[in-house]
């Protein structure tokens, strides 16, 4: 069992994490998941919940595209305030991960 | 777990919900079963990857009462965020209980006495005219539009009042439920 302390800093990257996909590429929620159960290690089920949540506060939209097996694929792609979002928290993580590795590892850096 | 038994008891864990934020719902994981045997995984694989249907059912269900509650302000779609977000188990609900109900009675209690100050109120200015109150007919008659009027805003403050808690309540369950942990943690 994973640590409290990794439980708590991944469940907060993750939103972050979905926000910078989705910011380099429109992605649909397979690849979304599997690329970050690969990097991350979280369940692959949690992400629909997420999506949800992040389409009901408007920070992303989706569009239909065809698969060339099976059905169509709901593709995910950032609206503006999604945009200003990820910016927003980008910050925040960069100030926050640099004091943190700061006091961490010393005055190294 | 098979695909079949994975679907069927995460509609079961969304009864409850509009049918069609089920059908969207289950679509999604139906397409995460296609996607994931056209990659070659098994349906085994691919169920034990999503991790317990029930909890996802919970954080999808309260998701879609915390949306609800923004979207209508209603007693019954505030009743469902409050459980949905006790469900989560994000709040320990045997500490939380005790004053929920402390504070919904207070809140009760007091609409209860707005409503009947109202009437009061409207009663003293009906009958004000025929029986001659103390102070003479006026005083009463105005006394009774001052009574309505008065539990009339107080009522207005209470609602505000009770939006905000809510709301409170909304924000404290949403940062702290513990939407990743079963996620992270592996399944017995």
């Amino acid at each position: 069992m994973p640590e409290p302390i990794e439980i708590q800093l991944k469940k907060g990257a993750l939103e972050l994490c979905v926000l910078a996909l989705l910011h380099s590429q429109d992605s649909y929620a397979y690849e979304i998941a599997s690329r970050l159960s690969d990097q991350i290690g979280m369940g692959e089920g949690t992400i629909y919940p997420l999506m949800r949540r992040l389409q009901s506060d408007g920070l992303v939209e989706t569009y239909l595209v065809e698969s060339p097996a099976g059905p169509p694929r709901k593709y995910y792609r950032l609206t503006e305030p999604g945009k200003r979002s990820f910016a927003s928290q980008k910050d925040a993580w960069s100030s926050f991960s640099g004091a943190v590795d700061q006091i961490v590892f010393g005055g190294a850096k | 777990m098979t695909r079949q038994a994975f679907m069927a008891r995460l509609r079961e864990g969304l009864r409850g919900l509009p049918p069609q934020a089920v059908a969207d719902i289950v679509a999604d994981y139906e397409a995460h079963f296609t996607e994931g045997e056209a990659a070659g995984r098994s349906e085994a694989d691919v169920a034990e990857a999503l991790g317990n249907p029930d909890r996802l059912a919970r954080e999808l269900k309260a998701e879609a009462q915390l949306t609800r509650w923004r979207e209508e302000r209603s007693p019954s779609s505030a009743a469902g965020a409050v459980f949905a977000v006790l469900g989560l188990g994000a709040i320990d609900i045997l500490i939380l209980l005790p004053i929920l109900m402390a504070v919904a009675g207070t809140l009760f209690g007091l609409f209860i006495a707005v409503i009947a100050c109202f009437f009061a109120g409207g009663l003293l200015f009906a009958a004000a005219p025929f029986v001659d109150p103390p102070g003479g007919t006026v005083a009463g008659v105005l006394a009774g539009i001052g009574l309505m009027a008065g539990a009339t805003s107080f009522g207005a403050i209470l609602t505000l009042v009770s939006i905000g808690l809510m709301n409170a309540l909304v924000w404290y369950g949403r940062l702290h439920y513990r939407l990743l942990k079963p996620a992270l943690e592996p399944q017995a």
